[in-house]
């Protein structure tokens, strides 16, 4: 029984991880970067949750407070979380993608990108230091414990529900890529940039809507993430954005649904590996396993990608 | 010594279900200066790039001073005595002017010694005077600091040329070496090459320039569509019938060769 | 020297060793994001042989030892490493150095998650000295004609191989001995500090090293010591000056200025802060002799 609770343990856990997975996978796929603002938006967002949910944003907190109330408030934070991150992803589209332009074809190109991104990582961590400071923030559950139990295993609702969300929020997002006028834009752009622009999709206008897709991706796993586990700091991101960075690898870079499985897989991995040889060791039979598959096949457990080649 | 430096023998390259070089075969002259001809897409590049190993050949053999090259890895080919240079600049853009003619010499200089020699410490090292005096030779001495990005396209073609020479090759691929060159660095260009030819070294071009190639050249092969369809001396290519179809193709361009001539 | 200045002086160091370390491959267009790994090879492993639990090895010995180790490692992994390119090389090394630290952790004869004592200490007399001769060493590396031919094979691969530059024996040369100096650093690291722990070697250090050689330019061997230098001192020298101006929010958002100023580099200094123009603008080129005396040779461009 024991173990089956890990592994529903291990499963809403990889619910956080997936969404950061899908992003990750989302701007490989398209745009050929390891985009480290990631991170930074998902811990910038579970950070604007917990500010607005308990009156400690910079200002404004009145306000709220006389629109929702204190028992709304945490509609506000979600609120606040998603128009800031959609408004700082164009920001950042504009610094990591736009106003790159790369000579000589450099070989070291798309570190360019990656540096804008570490470059984001470092401002928004010590802004978030700076503003609240860098020990542990406590919120409270705007649910309670929220636990129900079948047989002696225990749910949790808010890990059930941000699991649910999570798969629903991917799920719409693979069906975009695939049915709309948008996601084939897109996908033209992961497949071919040049051949694109040529064919009439307009790469300045879709790219900032990559950005915006992956920001709130990242927002809504930072918000699940406060009302989840409660507790927030500046450095969360980089946690989660290691186990999400495996669980991509494990998907293959680019592949949306290989994404999904790996942050499940790597989540429930973590879990049991925890429990089964304890924490110390956990890491190691993961990172062991990705160097192989990184090394020897690179395009992942799944082979095929939705978006992207897989290129470099 | 052979008679022949190069002998191509029936050779085929596919790229998916396109056959691109269709059982070509060809030999080059010692000392000649043989020109590859044929109109856009013949296929003059990939037998460049199939010679110098940038491609595997699907079959036939490469033959160079007598030695059959077909299985030598690309890094290995220049030590055969042959090098090239590209119908596109590509030089080296972040290293000087005579950091990329030390480049050429590399299949020279590979043995361990060689390699741990602190070229850039040095102000007068061998490797470096051998590089400055080639670049003195083809009248572009005057920039070997400089980062060859910065300089002006008609000095980085001749520099390309430079590269490909101070390899020591027996033979040199120049992949339209008078593309993008006014006349005076065209004829320069064509100095120099004699010059070059002068020592022994022979030398095979691509070129659209045919006054370049009539001027220059003393042998000509004609590919069309990936098979050779003609090979002649300069004069005798003007009257093959099936090269003015092929390559001059209507009346229209017909007319501008005779200008050109 | 008074002690904080000396503390900063080895950290500024340690900085510069390491960041020779991920230049090397960087300099071939190599990014290697498993800095980490590699010093905690070096730090563990001089510890080790150095120890009274260990080989009880003299310093002088277990140094160089752990960097043999350090490169004996590198030299078997660099094979499988690049054969990655780009995203999918960032990933594996960074992958590679998670992998060393969730061993060491485990490892009891080095302590474990515990972290591991170190017993001979190297004061700021045994690593100034080392690391100008990294310094040196680097520069004569990248003015030799294997420097060379990585400057090529980050400018163009296939052109290289069609000169003869043995493409794949440069990378690893370069991925091998970028690792030793890394483990040099890293045993530098762990004599002096006296302790080691895994914790310490993290994904953030790995990133910072990469950080400082970008910023810094991988097209001149000025490149890290450049990078290296300013991230180690303008932070602290922007608290310096913030704290004794009374600007509080400054000295507690130094950090963030700092973000700023890396993305407006990227965009307006893409290669670098030392690209081979500056340095050859500034009269350092090793190369440089002669200017552009006429100009009637430039042709029509």
């Amino acid at each position: 029984m024991l173990v089956i609770q890990q592994l529903v343990n291990g499963l809403m856990l990889g619910g956080v991880y997936v969404m950061v997975a899908v992003a990750f996978t989302l701007i490989i796929g398209m745009l050929n970067f390891l985009n480290f603002t990631i991170p930074a938006l998902f811990m910038f967002a579970a950070v604007l949750m917990y500010a607005t949910m308990m009156g400690h944003l910079p200002f404004g907190n009145d306000l709220i407070l006389s629109i929702f109330g204190t028992e709304y408030r945490w509609v506000a934070g979600i609120i606040v979380a998603l128009v800031v991150i959609a408004l700082v992803s164009l920001v950042i589209e504009r610094f990591t993608y736009r106003y790159m332009k790369a000579k000589y074809g450099d070989a070291t190109e798309h570190a360019l990108p990656l540096v804008s991104s570490l470059g984001f990582l470092i401002i928004f961590e010590h802004l978030v230091v700076s503003t609240w400071g860098s020990d542990p923030l406590t919120a409270t559950s705007p649910f309670g414990q929220g636990t129900f139990s079948i047989d002696t295993i225990i749910f949790s609702v808010p890990q059930i529900v941000s699991l649910v969300l999570s798969l629903i929020v991917v799920v719409m997002l693979s069906v975009m890529l695939k049915a709309t006028k948008l996601g084939r834009a897109l996908r033209a752009i992961a497949e071919r940039p040049d051949t694109a622009i040529l064919m009439g999709v307009e790469v300045g206008r879709i790219v900032p809507v990559v950005y915006v897709i992956t920001g709130l991706l990242c927002a809504v796993s930072g918000i699940l993430f406060t009302i989840n586990y409660a507790t927030v700091d500046a450095y969360v991101g980089d946690t989660v954005a290691t186990v999400a960075i495996a669980g991509m690898v494990l998907g293959g870079l680019g592949n949306v649904w290989g994404a999904i499985i790996g942050g499940l897989f790597i989540g429930m991995l973590e879990v049991m590996s925890i429990y089964i040889v304890g924490a110390d060791f956990a890491k190691l039979p993961i990172w062991g396993l990705l160097l192989v598959l990184l090394v020897f096949k690179p395009t992942g457990l799944f082979g095929h990608t939705l978006i992207g080649k897989g290129k470099f | 010594m052979t008679e022949h430096l190069l002998e191509i023998a029936g050779m085929h390259k596919s790229f998916g279900g396109l056959k691109v070089i269709d059982d070509v075969s060809f030999k080059v002259r010692r000392s000649s200066r043989t020109a590859l001809i044929g109109p856009n897409g013949a296929g003059k590049t990939t037998i460049f790039n199939l010679l110098t190993g940038v491609y595997s050949i699907d079959a036939g053999t490469i033959t160079v001073d007598g030695q059959d090259i077909t299985q030598v890895p690309p890094q290995d080919r220049v030590t055969v005595g042959m090098s090239r240079s590209f119908q596109n600049i590509r030089l080296m853009p972040h290293l000087s002017t005579v950091e990329n003619v030390m480049l050429g010499q590399h299949a020279r200089a590979r043995k361990l010694g060689d390699l741990l020699f602190p070229l850039g410490m040095l102000p007068r090292n061998r490797w470096r005077q051998a590089a400055e005096e080639a670049l003195e030779n083809a009248g572009v001495g005057t920039y070997p600091g400089e980062v060859v990005s910065n300089l002006p396209y008609g000095v980085q073609k001749r520099i390309e040329v430079v590269r490909a020479m101070v390899s020591d090759p027996k033979l040199l691929l120049l992949d339209e070496p008078a593309a993008g060159l006014n006349k005076t660095e065209t004829n320069q260009l064509q100095e120099l090459l004699e010059r070059v030819s002068g020592q022994g070294v022979t030398i095979l071009v691509v070129e659209h320039d045919m006054q370049f190639v009539r001027d220059l050249c003393d042998y000509i092969v004609v590919l069309n569509f990936g098979r050779k369809i003609f090979e002649g001396t300069p004069d005798e290519v003007h009257k093959d019938p099936a090269v003015l179809e092929a390559y001059l193709g209507t009346d229209d361009n017909m007319a501008e060769a005779e200008n050109a001539s | 020297m008074s002690g904080y200045l000396e503390s900063q002086l080895i950290i500024l160091c340690l900085s510069i060793v390491y960041a020779y370390g991920i230049f090397l491959p960087a300099a071939s267009g190599q990014l290697n994001l498993g800095a980490a790994g590699f010093i905690t090879l070096g730090a563990y492993a001089s510890a080790w042989f150095n120890a009274s639990t260990g080989a009880e090895l003299p310093i002088w010995l277990s140094i160089p030892l752990a960097m043999i180790f350090t490169g004996i490692i590198a030299f078997a992994i660099s094979f499988p490493i690049l054969r990655t390119r780009g995203v999918y090389m960032v990933l594996a090394t960074f992958a590679f150095a998670e992998v060393v630290s969730g061993v060491a952790i485990n490892l009891e004869f080095v302590g474990g998650a515990a972290g591991f004592p170190v017993d001979d200490h190297a004061d700021v007399t045994v690593i100034v000295p080392v690391t100008i001769a990294v310094i040196l060493f680097s520069f004569y590396f990248m003015s030799t004609r294997l420097g060379l031919s990585l400057r090529s094979i980050h400018d163009d691969e296939s052109v290289a191989t069609l000169f003869g530059v043995n493409v794949r024996t440069s990378k690893v040369v370069a991925f091998t001995v970028g690792a030793m100096l890394m483990s040099l650093g890293g045993s530098l690291y762990g004599h002096h500090y006296n302790y080691i722990e895994a914790q310490t070697f993290n994904v953030l250090l790995s990133i910072y090293i990469l950080l400082y050689v970008l910023m810094g330019g991988t097209q001149t061997a000025w490149g890290p010591l450049i990078g290296a230098t300013f991230f180690a001192i303008v932070p602290e020298a922007l608290r310096e000056i913030a704290e004794s101006a009374g600007l509080k929010w400054l000295a507690e958002g130094r950090f963030i200025l700092f973000g700023v100023f890396i993305v407006l580099l990227m965009v307006f200094r893409p290669e670098g802060v030392m690209t081979r123009t500056l340095q050859d603008r500034l009269g350092g080129g090793l190369f440089r002799r002669k200017k552009p005396v006429a100009d009637d040779m430039t042709g029509g461009s």
